[in-house]
Formats: structure tokens, C-alpha cells, sequence
């Protein structure tokens, strides 16, 4: 439902409404109730990669039981809209993105950006805890106009159609959206994608429109002088907490050790892997479903919550192969995860939460390579996808950083996030 | 004990009219993703190829009549106890010469090969022109691969497929014989060599020579010659396909290796996805070769109707590298039994010529200006030539098998 028009928006918001077409439900049924499963070796559990079990009742589930048009429905609760972004040299895009205003006039515009393979629906859970408005001045918390998009070849949004949509075009993107909604400064949370095309955004528009941002996945580059970071960086996380430091650098290695297999297929050959996201109903899954497990901190999934979740990559606009062609612009096509970050430092107010199931985190020191590091904050449970998974610390963090007192309060003019 | 030849059992491939069916069905239902402007092959398989070959195989492909031709071969089963594993049944091609004292040849094919691989080599190799030497081959499919049962626990390890092999081999009183592979063919062939070297396996050849990086304590000489080689012009290109092949074609590798199970959801659900997923390296890994859509779709047809189906066959990745902990040849160890290597250039991954010599005791190299990674489909004369040269009169591993030296 939408909320309030921003009066200050130049151009009028086109609502939103996900309706995918029965055909395409009836589609997906007929290929589930095809599905050829694999043999699977004994005892395999995680292994050897998602383990059949899950994947059948997952599927079985999908098939039969999980109810979409009731997912659909409570989708369509948020305010969504669509907009025409234009990209120097990629043409017009059309861009889906939920659009929440605080009743606080005062609130502080804030772009909320997802990774892979996640989506916009991990602002869900945060959103109404970043709207809270003041009971009164004193106690209130800071809040927030909030815009979370469906990154382009992501959820509902259009796919770039030519080679080369990197960090430039992406940051372009997320600026002229924010612009367009009247937010001429604004900030910016994210984590995954959502934390590398950050760099970019702050390294084209920082100070001028993105007054700070907050990362949920402070992973930088090593300052060049160290030749094996790996060494030194373990020691260096801010966990106070050795048993904490340990889960953390247990999950990179985990990551390091075997779950990175996705990124060197959709960094190099991404349509390749693309044809079976796209064909298959059960490879998508447990693609997904993999990351989901092994990338979150022992989170509840439960049945539906996953099939949602891959259901948004299924029927998604561009289809799911688009999503992972951002691994290969990103890396110029060569998988090196250090290069898609942005090599520009700023001095924009930057704030770093550290999970302990996050795989990729690196010391706070090695941020000041993009950043002025104005906040730091460490948390004793909570993985890669930190929003959905601990949305209450998260926010928490939010509003350390940018309510009354903290570090990056009032970083935009005009909106400090509360009432006058 | 061996198995005698008593327990060889023909196989007669018969895929069954429901598999077929649901193939169909799914053929007619795929849902193809878009593509970028120009994309060519940077991002993968061509949607264009795809498509044209999606329909070729819904259409026109005839898996009936490639069957048929597919059981022209002399193909068998025989059980085979694997330490740890209990019975595999094995799959192969056993095709006797005429000649009664050929040499015995174990042919061992790589992913994404499969037994066919040996198609062309046979007539070359069984029934050749009489002053060459004749051989009787065994081509089996891997464990997990085409019509061979796939071990059920994890931990199948180089030692185990070299057993497989031995075992095999002498099921059919070949007590003593050669070995020639590609590929895992190559990598399998050092394991083999390892445990059955001279009590069995007599000499060995690979097409598709690759090893690891020397250590300097465990060659030290051999590693400063390699300081001091001047790159020559094929060498670098070599070493740039090597390279080319290492930034953009690991992939799979590194996803086999780490989470086949993940990946062998959409290979064994989506024929679509499975003909890319094998297509991107017929084209890539061979050296122009004219693939036809028949032949391509026979390919992956063979991995589609695989007995394990086709996400087993990436496990060897995963249960060889020790989940990506080590390389293809750990626990493998130099033997002095006569060993061949052919360089194609085409080949995806070019050491240096010299590292061969720590693979094996080189006794016969051959250099070709065409040919890729599927030499023995791409160039079989070539390759069969090879074989002829290095087991022939006058050869530097003729004889090896004694009492079966090619000729009567």
C-alpha cells in the first residue's frame, strides 16, 4: 500500500503491484512434478553440497502446500513502485523498488541495497524498526524514509541489456533513484552486493548526496604494504570475544574452504550456470538454498520462508540468470573478489557491524583504504544475511550510528531523523 | 582372486521408452534465460547454440538409431570388489584384435568424456595395417560415469579407481598390459601407475600431459633446469591457453570440487542445463573441431542417461582433490615403467614440457600442430599413430607386454 508522496519529489511514484501470471505458476508446478532428483552418496549431510532430504521436501513443499498468491499478497503489503532510470550507455531501466516514508517529517532518507542472492525483501523486517517515530524527543529513536530496490537483473527490476554494467552504472543507478524520489542527500546501508557497490556509490557520489553509510559486510581492501594479509588479519577482528573471533574466522574459512565454487562459475560463465537457474526449478533451489544455510548463523528457516525466498529469483523479472552476471562485470570477468571494490577513498562517515557468521570481514583498520571509520559495532550472533537474520541489531546499529548523540547524527542537513 | 572371463556379461544399452518420454517432456519445457547484446561466448554457452541444439534434440535427434549403433561395440558388464566399497558393476568396450599377440590397452576417458571416446581409436588400434602393432582395448566408463554403477559411500580415491582398473583387466586374463588416458585418464593413470607399475601395467601414454608445480626439495635438479628454459613461441601459446583457461574456465572445477551435490540438482533435473554445462567445454576445450549437433547431443545424451545419473560423475573432483585440499596427483608417486605423452595444442592445460619427465619416465613424445583435449574423437589417426610409433618395431616400449607385442 502506498504511503505518503514525498512533496518534495519531482516526478509522481507508479505503484506497484506483483501479480505473476497463473501461466507461469502452473509452469512451474508442471516442471516440479518432472523433476529428476540425483543419487546422493550415504551419510553425505552438508558435504558434498545440499543434501537431497531437504531439497525433496523443499520441493515437494513448492510443488504442493507452499502458497504463493498468499506470499504475493503479503508482498504486496509494502509500498512498491517502478521508475525509469536512465544509464549513461545502457539506455533506460525500468527499476522496482519499496518506497517507505516515515510520518516523522524530519527523517533521514536511507537506500537500503541487497546482494545475491538475496533481494529486496530483506529490508522487510527492518523497515517498520526504522520508521519508529519518536514517543518523544528524548526517547525516541532516529527514523528513517526508507528505499530498498530490486537491484537491475534482480527481483523486479529490468536487466541490463549490454556488457559492462559495473560499479559506475550501479551507483549512477542507485543516485538518480534516490534523487528522483527527492532525496538529494541521503544514506546508505548494505551488505553483500550491497556493501561492494557501496565503495562505488560513495566513491561517484559521496559527500555530495551520500552523507554516510553503514556496511553489514566490512570486507576492504589490505593496505597494499601487507604481502600476506591472510596472516595478519584473523587477529585483528573487533569481537572482543575470542570465542566470537574464532566463529568468525571459522566462517571465512568455511567460505575460503568450499563455498566459493558459485562465485568462480558466475564470475567467469555465467550464462552457462545460467541455463539450469533458469530451466530448473530444483538447481535454483538448491543453489539458493545452499547459501542460505551455510551463510546464516544457525537461522529457523522454515519451509516457506526458503520457497518465498527462491520463488522471487524464479519469477523474477530478467529470470535468475541475470542476477548472477553482476559476479562477472563486477570481477571483469576473473573472479577476483578483492577488484570489484571500489579503489577510492573518501572521507564519508562510514560505520561497520560485525557479525560473527559473516565469511567476509576484514579489521576495521584495513577500512580506512575507503573510508573514515566513524562507527564500529560487533555482534554475538548473526550471519552474511544480517537483516533478516538479527534485523534488531542491525537497526540497533542503525541507530547508534545516526540517532542523537552518534557519530553520523545529523550527516544530512535538514533531516536528523526527528521531529522539529 | 580374478574373475574369470565366465562372469563377463554383454551389455546391451536400452534406454527405456519412460526415460525417453520424460526427456521429451522436459525438452518441450524449457524456459531459456536472455542473453546480453554480443555476449558471443564471453559469458558462457551462446543462447543461440543452445537453442539450435535444444531443438535439434527435441526434433530431429534420433537416440534410438544412435543406440543401435552404440551396441554395434563389443560392450560388457562384470562386477568388480573395491576395498571398502563392495561390488561396482562395471561398464566397458572390449574389442579383441585379430591378432592374438596383441598388446592388451586399458583406455581410460576424463570428464566430460565417457567411453565413446574410444570409437574412432578402435579400428586403428584392433585392425590396423599389419606392420603396426594391433591391440586388444578395454575402454571402460568411469565408476559414475555412463553405463558403470558409482560407488554409493564418499572417500573413492585414486587407489580405488587404479584398483577398478587392475581388477578389470585381469578379469579378462590380461595380467599384464598398457594404459592409455586423457584427461582423468592422465591423472587416474598416475594413480594406476603407482600401485600396478611393473607387476601390471607395463607402460603408460596420456594425450593431455599436465602435472603439478615442481617442488624444489623434491626435484631440486630438475626444477633449476626449469629456471633457465627460454619460451619459445609455441610454448607461450601454449601457456597463454593454459592461462586463459585457468582465469576463465575453472568454474566447474572449483564447484565439482566443493559442492557437486549443489550443482548435480540442476544436471540431473535440466537437460538444458546439462548440455550447457558440457557444451561450453566440447567447444572450448577442443581445437575447432566441427562438432555436428548429432554428435554433440549423442554426448550429452550419454550423461543424461547415465546408470548414476549425471551428478555423479563430478564427484571425482570432490573425493580426488579432497574437497579442493589437494591436486589430481597426491599420493601418486614417479614410476619407471616406459611412459608416452602427446602434445596437442589445443590442450586446455600446458605444463611445460619438462614436468612431464616427473610424471613418468618420458620414453616417447610427439608434438601435433592440430587437436585439442578430446584427442582421440578430435584426431584419432594422430593419436592412434602415436600408439603405433611408441609400441611398434622398433618402438621404445615395444615388448613391454611379454609374449603380446603387437604382432603375431
Amino acid at each position: 500500500m502506498p504511503s505518503e508522496p514525498n512533496p518534495a519529489s519531482p516526478n509522481p511514484e507508479t505503484p506497484f503491484t506483483l501479480s505473476i501470471p497463473q501461466a507461469a505458476l502452473d509452469a512451474l508446478r508442471q516442471k516440479l512434478a518432472l523433476t529428476r532428483f540425483p543419487d546422493e552418496l550415504d551419510d553425505a549431510g552438508w558435504a558434498y553440497g545440499a543434501p537431497l532430504a531437504d531439497v525433496k521436501r523443499l520441493a515437494a513443499r513448492w510443488a504442493d502446500g507452499f502458497d504463493w498468491r498468499a506470499a504475493e499478497a503479503g508482498i504486496n503489503a509494502l509500498p512498491m513502485y517502478t521508475r525509469p532510470i536512465a544509464v549513461d550507455g545502457h539506455g533506460t531501466l525500468d527499476v522496482h523498488y519499496v518506497h517507505q516514508r516515515s510520518t516523522v517529517a524530519g527523517a533521514v532518507p536511507l537506500l537500503f541495497v541487497h546482494g545475491w542472492p538475496g533481494h529486496f525483501l530483506e529490508v522487510r523486517k527492518v523497515l517498520p524498526l526504522l520508521m519508529a517515530s519518536p514517543v518523544d524527543h528524548s526517547d525516541g529513536h532516529v527514523s528513517f524514509h526508507v528505499v530498498a530496490l530490486s537491484l537491475p537483473g534482480f527481483g523486479f527490476s529490468e536487466a541490463p541489456k549490454k556488457p559492462g554494467f559495473a560499479g559506475r552504472q550501479y551507483a549512477e543507478l542507485f543516485n538518480k533513484l534516490m534523487l528522483s524520489l527527492g532525496y538529494e542527500q541521503y544514506v546508505y546501508q548494505g551488505g553483500d552486493w550491497g556493501h561492494v557497490l557501496g565503495t562505488h556509490a560513495v566513491a561517484h557520489f559521496g559527500g555530495k548526496h551520500i552523507k554516510a553509510w553503514l556496511t553489514n559486510m566490512p570486507m576492504f581492501r589490505p593496505p597494499s604494504f601487507l604481502s600476506n594479509p591472510l596472516i595478519l588479519f584473523s587477529s585483528k577482528l573487533p569481537y572482543a570475544d575470542s570465542a566470537l573471533r574464532a566463529r568468525a574466522q571459522d566462517a571465512m574459512a568455511q567460505y575460503r574452504a568450499k563455498s566459493f565454487g558459485y562465485m568462480a562459475e558466475q564470475a567467469t560463465q555465467p550464462q552457462t550456470i545460467g541455463y539450469s537457474l533458469s530451466d530448473s526449478p530444483v538447481g535454483l533451489l538448491a543453489w539458493i538454498y545452499e547459501k542460505l544455510v551455510a551463510w546464516t548463523d544457525n537461522y529457523p528457516w522454515t519451509d516457506d520462508e526458503v520457497l518465498e525466498w527462491v520463488s522471487v529469483y524464479w519469477f523474477s523479472r530478467a529470470g535468475p540468470t541475470a542476477s548472477a552476471r553482476i559476479y562477472y562485470e563486477m570481477t571483469g570477468g576473473s573472479g577476483d573478489l578483492v577488484s570489484v571494490l571500489s579503489t577510492k577513498r573518501t572521507s564519508v562517515p562510514l560505520g561497520l557491524s560485525y557479525f560473527p557468521r559473516e565469511a567476509l570481514q576484514g579489521p576495521p583498520s584495513w577500512a580506512s583504504t575507503t573510508g573514515r571509520v566513524v562507527f564500529t559495532s560487533t555482534h554475538t550472533k548473526g550471519g552474511h544475511f544480517a537483516a533478516h537474520e538479527q534485523p534488531e541489531e542491525l537497526v540497533g546499529d542503525v541507530r547508534k550510528m545516526f540517532g542523537k548523540g552518534g557519530p553520523a547524527y545529523g550527516v544530512v542537513p535538514g533531516k536528523d531523523g526527528y521531529d522539529a | 582372486m580374478a574373475s574369470t572371463t565366465a562372469e563377463e556379461q554383454p551389455f546391451t544399452l536400452a534406454v527405456p521408452d519412460a526415460d525417453l518420454e520424460l526427456l521429451r517432456t522436459k525438452l518441450a519445457s524449457v524456459r531459456f534465460p536472455d542473453e546480453l547484446e554480443g555476449a558471443a561466448w564471453d559469458y558462457g554457452a551462446p543462447l543461440a547454440d543452445i537453442q539450435r541444439l535444444v531443438t535439434h534434440w527435441k526434433n530431429s535427434f534420433d537416440w534410438r538409431k544412435a543406440e543401435a549403433a552404440i551396441n554395434t561395440l563389443p560392450m560388457f558388464t562384470h562386477d568388480i570388489e573395491v576395498d571398502g566399497f563392495g561390488t561396482l558393476n562395471i561398464h566397458y568396450v572390449h574389442q579383441k584384435s585379430a591378432v592374438k599377440n596383441a598388446v592388451p590397452l586399458l583406455f581410460v576417458h576424463g570428464w566430460p568424456g565417457h567411453f565413446l571416446e574410444v570409437r574412432k581409436l578402435l579400428p586403428l588400434l584392433t585392425a590396423g595395417p599389419a606392420d603396426q602393432p594391433s591391440f586388444h582395448v578395454v575402454a571402460l566408463s568411469l565408476p559414475g560415469f555412463g553405463f558403470s554403477e558409482a560407488p554409493k559411500k564418499p572417500g573413492f580415491k585414486g587407489r580405488h579407481y587404479a584398483e577398478v582398473f587392475n581388477k578389470l583387466m585381469l578379469s579378462l586374463g590380461y595380467e599384464e598390459y598398457v594404459y592409455q588416458g586423457g584427461d582423468w585418464g592422465c591423472a587416474l593413470g598416475a594413480h594406476a601407475v603407482t600401485h600396478y607399475a611393473h607387476t601390471h601395467i607395463k607402460a603408460w601414454h596420456t594425450n593431455t600431459p599436465f602435472y603439478r608445480r615442481p617442488k624444489f626439495l623434491s626435484n631440486p635438479l630438475l626444477f633449476l633446469g626449469l629456471l633457465t628454459l627460454p619460451f619459445n613461441e609455441p610454448a607461450l601459446a601454449g601457456l597463454q591457453r593454459s592461462q586463459e583457461f585457468m582465469k576463465k574456465g575453472m568454474g566447474y572445477y572449483m564447484e565439482q570440487a566443493t559442492q557437486p551435490q549443489t550443482l548435480g540438482y540442476s544436471l540431473a533435473d535440466s537437460p538444458v542445463g546439462l548440455l550447457a554445462w558440457i557444451y561450453e567445454k566440447l567447444v572450448s576445450w577442443s581445437d575447432d573441431y566441427p562438432w555436428t549437433d548429432d554428435e554433440v547431443i549423442e554426448w550429452i545424451s550419454i550423461y543424461w542417461f547415465s546408470r548414476a545419473g549425471p551428478a555423479a560423475a563430478g564427484r571425482i573432483y570432490y573425493e580426488i582433490t579432497n574437497r579442493n585440499t589437494n591436486d589430481l596427483f597426491e599420493g601418486t608417486k614417479r614410476t619407471t615403467v616406459p611412459f608416452g605423452v602427446a602434445y596437442f595444442p589445443g590442450e586446455i592445460a600446458q605444463t611445460p614440457k619438462s614436468w612431464s619427465k616427473m610424471l613418468g619416465k618420458v620414453v616417447f613424445e610427439s608434438t601435433h600442430d592440430k587437436g585439442g583435449h578430446f584427442s582421440a574423437f578430435e584426431q584419432p589417426e594422430k593419436l592412434a599413430s602415436d600408439l603405433h610409433k611408441m609400441f611398434g618395431k622398433g618402438g621404445p616400449a615395444h615388448g613391454v607386454v611379454p609374449g603380446r607385442n603387437g604382432y603375431d
